[in-house]
Order: structure tokens, then C-alpha cells, then sequence
């Protein structure tokens, strides 16, 4: 296969030669590398009929060109099989959408990670894991897929610490940040279908902080798991206590779920709920932030109101994820940026 | 043995500086402020220094999101000065 691809000589396919080489060259994410040899890539995009040219995003700040066979690059270098090609490429057309702001998201002082959720079909088929430890460690499909989305934003999307990505302290879901919706204990359906996505596989990408612990052992009933989950989300450390736009993903464990759909809750009703107990002092909040980015209507609200942490019951995303035990977790956005699902190409 | 860059083509070229404003004396300072802590304070008592040891005048001062591009409307007024001065970061 020819290409206009560069490619460079390494002495071996040792990963830790190819770390090293990359490294010289600004490149890589600090562990080692497998070698993108022709070989490989050809493999990788073996399973998809597309062509491997065509530019699937140009992403920010290098505006660097996303094609189907870069990304199959960088999804050799950081372990993928063929499989979770078509994942990867979902997930980059996502951070290109406008509402994910990924310019700011590469550009901020704060620590946000895309987070990559992976629903339907694809999470079955490709062996991602939706169950207990879905944020890993160990499986090969979470851990591999979401370094290799960091990869392409670290080479393509040239957000390199310092040049490209200016956080502050960096995190550790800038390695990888790659979860399943557990949809077999979901007990609402799926998630993309609810936000209007209706295909057999789909990836919503949220750029977010790492993931928040809610722990409750103690409730049967809705109203105090979601209590505890409210409580995380009021944190006057989060970027979105200024940013009325700002959405909050909450992750449900099976068993919480489990318990607020055996009241009859739907996920709008636990979303509704959560809105109207995540709430901060009005005049709290403006004692803190001298910049805030509310809606009109929050800023004439008295000092003494509680104000709800984001604008409207919708930023409050339900996805239920992990396995048994009592777990949930919360991961507020950066601020400014939404979240995006699109569906798997076939 | 070969292997591929992983960094792929530019899509874009990158927007080079724009050329120098010359001698400012009678010429509009703007100021874009981005919002970031103190940026309209620096940049405003800049353009008015500025202003002052060129005779040069402030002209239009616009704020924007610093986590967004600025605005349309925002853009389409700073156009009346000749010279703009932003960029504040935290």
C-alpha cells in the first residue's frame, strides 16, 4: 500500500526502542511503544472497507489531519486490535465536533481528560468492559483504545504538555480514560438512544475531570444515593460551579440503578432530582468567582437562593457502568465544552 | 526497519503575524480583554501608556469567554482600531 505517510527508521521493533526514538521527537505518551510498522497498520485496517486516507477530523492546536490511517497508527503504537479501529475513529469525529470546544479543552490550565463511553454492540464484540473495574486496570480494549485517543491528541492534535496542553498539574485520565455503558444491567436502555443516537454502536466523548467516588451502602430508595451524588457535584473546586453551561456525567453502578429504578424512577427523574438538590448558595458562589459564565436568569437570583449547580436537569447525563458493589461516581466537565455521541462506522 | 510517524499532515497553514501597525500617532488602540484575572486591568493601563508616548487614542475595549473565540460582533467592532492588543493567560 503507498501512502504520503512519513516514515522513519527505528534499529528494532523493540517497544522500548521505539519509545525511546519517538521520545527524540517529542512523541509518545512515556511508556513503551509498539512499532507501526506497514505491517501492522495494513492489519489494523484490514477490517474496514473505507478509505484509509480520507480525513476523518483535523484536530486543534496543530490542526493536524486525522485520517483513518493515522489513527490506525497511533492505535498500533499504544496496543489496539482491528476491532477497536472503528471505535477510535468514532470517538475522533466526536472530539471534532464544534460543542466539544477541543481547542479549549487542549488549551486549559485544568486537568480534563476526554472521556470515551462506548455503547451498544461494539462494547460486546470487541471485549470492552462495561462490568466490575470497567475504568481498569486490565482490560485490553478499555486500556488500549483510550490510550490511543491520547496519543492522537498528543501527535496529531499536538496537545503536548507545555506546547499543546498547558494543565496545570496534567492527571492520570490524560492515559487513558475508556469505559463501556453496562447496558445488560442498564435499567433504562442505553444511553445513546436516549440522547437521540439510535445505532447499533456509538461512543459519547466527555472531556471531564477524573471520575468522583459517590459511595452509599446504606439506601434502598433513590433519594439518598442521589443525596451523596448531589454532594459531589457541589464542590466549589469544580470548573463548572462557575459555568452554568456545564455537564456532569454520573455514572451509576448496577446496584444504585438497580434501586432507583425499583421506585419507578426514570433516568429524567433522577437527573430532575439530582438538579434540584445540587445546589450551592447563590451569594457563596459569587463570593468565590469574580468570572461566571451563568445564565441570565441565575444571575438575578438573591444571594440567599440555592442555585443549582448547572443549568438544566439535561446537563445531568445517566450512564450506568461497573459491576457488583455499591459504587458510583461523578465526573463534572471541564466547564466549557459539551459532551458529544456519535455512532460506530461499519 | 521503517515505521510510520504518528503525527500525519497539517491540515491548515498557520496564520502568520500580521505586519506591523508603523507609527502610531493618530491611530485607535483596542483591547481585547479575555476575561482572565486582571487581563482588562493590564491591558487597558498598557494601551493607555501606550497611547500616551505614541499620541496615539484608545479606541474600543471588548471583553470575550477566555475558554471560547471571540465573537462575530466582538470582532466586527475591534476592527475599528488599527491596533489590538490581547492575550492574558492565568
Amino acid at each position: 500500500m503507498t501512502d504520503a505517510s512519513e516514515m522513519l527508521e527505528v534499529a528494532s521493533a523493540d517497544p522500548d526502542t521505539v519509545r525511546d526514538v519517538f521520545a527524540q521527537r517529542g512523541w509518545g505518551d512515556g511508556l513503551p511503544l509498539v512499532a507501526p510498522t506497514a505491517e501492522r497498520v495494513d492489519d489494523m485496517l484490514a477490517g474496514s472497507a473505507r478509505d484509509p486516507d480520507e480525513v476523518i477530523a483535523v484536530l486543534p492546536p496543530r490542526s493536524g489531519m486525522a485520517t483513518r490511517r493515522i489513527i490506525a497508527v497511533n492505535a498500533v503504537l499504544a496496543g489496539c486490535r482491528p476491532e477497536h479501529l472503528g471505535v477510535l475513529v468514532a470517538a475522533v469525529r466526536a472530539l471534532a465536533r464544534p460543542e466539544v470546544n477541543l481547542r479549549g479543552v487542549n488549551a486549559t490550565t485544568h486537568p480534563v481528560a476526554p472521556m470515551l463511553v462506548v455503547h451498544g454492540e461494539v462494547a460486546r464484540t470487541a471485549g470492552y468492559n462495561a462490568g466490575l473495574g470497567a475504568f481498569g486496570p486490565g482490560n485490553v480494549a478499555n486500556a488500549a483504545t483510550g490510550r490511543a485517543l491520547r496519543l492522537i491528541l498528543l501527535h496529531v492534535a499536538g496537545a503536548v504538555p507545555g506546547a499543546g496542553d498547558a494543565s496545570t498539574q496534567g492527571g492520570p485520565a490524560k492515559y487513558a480514560y475508556c469505559v463501556a455503558e453496562n447496558l445488560d444491567e442498564s435499567p433504562w436502555g442505553g444511553y445513546a438512544a436516549s440522547v437521540g443516537v439510535d445505532a447499533p454502536s456509538a461512543v459519547t466523548v466527555h472531556c471531564g475531570e477524573a471520575p468522583h467516588n459517590v459511595h452509599d451502602m446504606e439506601a434502598s430508595g433513590p433519594a439518598p444515593i442521589l443525596d451523596k451524588v448531589a454532594s459531589a457535584m457541589t464542590s466549589l473546586g469544580s470548573n463548572n460551579a462557575p459555568v452554568s453551561s456545564g455537564e456532569f456525567f454520573v455514572m451509576l453502578c448496577p446496584e444504585h440503578a438497580a434501586a432507583c429504578a425499583a421506585a419507578g424512577w426514570t433516568r429524567s427523574h433522577v437527573a430532575s432530582y439530582i438538579h434540584e438538590r445540587a445546589r450551592i448558595r447563590a451569594g457563596d458562589l459569587r463570593a468565590a468567582f469574580a468570572l461566571r459564565a451563568w445564565a441570565p436568569w441565575q444571575e438575578a437570583l438573591p444571594d440567599d437562593s440555592a442555585m443549582p449547580v448547572t443549568e438544566h436537569p439535561a446537563n445531568i447525563r445517566i450512564v450506568v457502568v461497573g459491576g457488583p458493589g455499591k459504587h458510583s461516581s461523578v465526573i463534572p466537565s471541564w466547564g466549557m465544552t459539551s459532551s458529544a455521541t456519535v455512532p460506530v462506522e461499519h | 526497519m521503517e515505521v510510520y510517524a504518528p503525527d500525519g499532515a497539517v491540515g491548515a497553514a498557520p496564520t502568520g503575524l500580521a505586519p506591523g501597525a508603523g507609527v502610531l500617532a493618530g491611530k485607535r488602540i483596542g483591547v481585547l480583554d479575555n476575561s482572565k484575572p486582571n487581563a482588562g486591568l493590564l491591558l487597558g493601563r498598557m494601551a493607555e501608556r501606550l497611547a500616551a508616548r505614541t499620541g496615539a487614542g484608545v479606541g474600543v475595549v471588548e471583553r470575550k469567554n477566555a475558554a471560547l473565540p471571540a465573537p462575530d460582533d466582538v470582532l466586527a467592532r475591534l476592527a475599528e482600531a488599527q491596533v489590538v492588543l490581547t492575550g492574558s493567560a492565568d
